[in-house]
């Protein structure tokens, strides 16, 4: 009998919030591969690993290392859902480690909410989970419908691999974790050009992010995928929703569906494109429910 | 005339992110793989950011709609940096400067607001419940606000 494995997850504001269909796909999914979620109270915004960052970062790895005090105290791993929750917390958590003085600053303002950080708990993104500690053949043994012939432009995003010294999750200029998974559910995992460029979002100047989304758009048009597949609600923010916008400024259209991995597997694992939410998506991806159907 | 700060090399020592920035030794490194220096139309570079940082150009980088805002925190300078300067982290050291003073973007601060008074990124709404519940989720809980406005400051409230 194999031990069912317990992880805290932390689903962020983006997700709970803005895209609970990404919720429910892990939850619908995970229970699946073996995969135990413990949910606890009291969970803030991780906080933005760029905006909240970027104003004062000493209260930023405050109110992250609260965060991690919660799971501290369950004395169980985080398991994040996002690529930015997965960089505000893994950072925190190495720099905490490697900066006694920085911990000492830290746990004098936790101590004002009677909070001490330890450092006991490990943050992972689900994806490396999946790999390392559950397993990918336990991905593929939860596979009763695989997603033959589906073709999916790989998206990763920066913050689940960069900096690659904290994440210590993939090489991050070839990174093989998405198709490793994607295989798994009999997806064919397609390199296009720009895969791994930036979208820009963070960057405070319009011009520039647009036309970064407007060229990895291009990159995968020209591949002939049936959609792109991404790990991160932010950089779904910037395809999905962005995409709409994205086709007015430059007067192309475009028509990608963006999915979620925990959403095709889903599918994969039998489950409707209801449950898993992509009717709540702007760029409707029938041809491709038409092929997996 | 450039302004030149004598301190602004001490200020970035002791700004968390900031204490490497003097062991750069202008490679390049960082440049190369920059997606803001491939896109700006102001000549965004981050190996430029850093030699300014070293000669002092404090108000050149800190003013408002400084240059280091077109940074997209990719990370890719971080990853290639021989010296472990970590551009990135300067820049975010120096957006952090930018806050105090208040010459940050407006969007930045409008964000950060949020977060400080509803603990989330994300504003809830009635639309969201009923979303999770047709999913077969939970409504959310409330978050705990009071803590993190504890915790914005070293003082006692």
């Amino acid at each position: 009998m194999s031990e069912e494995k317990k992880y805290v997850p932390f689903f962020g504001c983006m997700i709970s919030v803005k895209y609970p269909q990404f919720e429910a796909a892990v939850r619908k999914t995970m229970s699946k591969v073996g995969m135990t979620l413990v949910d606890l109270d009291g969970f803030t915004c991780c906080p933005d690993p760029i905006y909240f960052k970027s104003s004062d970062k000493l209260t930023w790895l405050t109110i992250a290392a609260r965060n991690l005090c919660i799971a501290e105290e369950a004395g169980l791993d985080i398991t994040t859902m996002c690529s930015g929750c997965t960089a505000t917390l893994s950072e925190t958590r190495y720099h905490l480690a490697h900066d006694e003085a920085l911990k000492k600053r830290v746990n004098q303002r936790l101590k004002k909410i009677g909070k001490e950080y330890k450092g006991t708990v490990s943050v992972r993104h689900i994806v490396t989970v999946l790999r390392d500690d559950i397993g990918i053949d336990k991905v593929v043994a939860s596979v009763v419908k695989p997603l033959n012939g589906l073709r999916v432009a790989v998206h990763y995003g920066c913050h689940l691999l960069k900096p690659s010294k904290i994440m210590q999750v993939d090489d991050p200029d070839r990174p093989t974790i998405l198709e490793r998974l994607l295989e798994a559910i009999g997806a064919e995992p397609v390199q296009h050009d720009a895969n791994l460029l930036c979208c820009g979002k963070a960057c405070m100047e319009p011009d520039m992010p647009a036309q970064m989304t407007f060229d990895i758009l291009t990159s995968i048009k020209r591949t002939d995928v049936d959609c792109m597949g991404l790990i991160c609600p932010t950089c779904f923010d910037a395809y999905d929703l962005g995409q709409i916008k994205i086709s007015r400024q430059f007067k192309t259209k475009f028509d990608i569906p963006i999915i979620y991995y925990f959403q095709l597997l889903g599918l994969a694992q039998g489950l409707s494109p209801e449950d898993v939410g992509l009717n709540m998506h702007k760029i409707m991806p029938e041809p491709l429910l038409a092929k997996v159907a | 005339m450039v302004e030149i700060s004598f301190d602004f090399k001490e200020k970035l020592d002791t700004t968390i992110g900031g204490e490497m920035h003097s062991y750069c030794f202008q490679c390049g490194a960082c440049v190369g793989d920059c997606p803001s220096a491939r896109y700006s139309k102001r000549g965004f570079n981050p190996r430029r950011i850093v030699l300014q940082t070293i000669v002092g150009m404090e108000e050149v980088l800190l003013e408002e709609g400084s240059i280091i805002w077109e940074c997209t925190n990719c990370y890719n300078c971080y990853e290639r940096c021989p010296q472990d300067v970590r551009p990135v982290e300067v820049i975010t050291a120096m957006k952090n400067m930018a806050a105090k003073r208040e010459t940050n973007p407006e969007d930045v601060r409008s964000m950060v607001k949020t977060v400080e008074t509803k603990g989330m990124t994300t504003v809830l709404t009635a639309l969201v419940d009923k979303r999770r519940v047709d999913l077969g989720l939970k409504t959310l809980k409330e978050i705990p606000v009071s803590d993190i406005q504890e915790l914005l400051t070293e003082k006692e409230r």
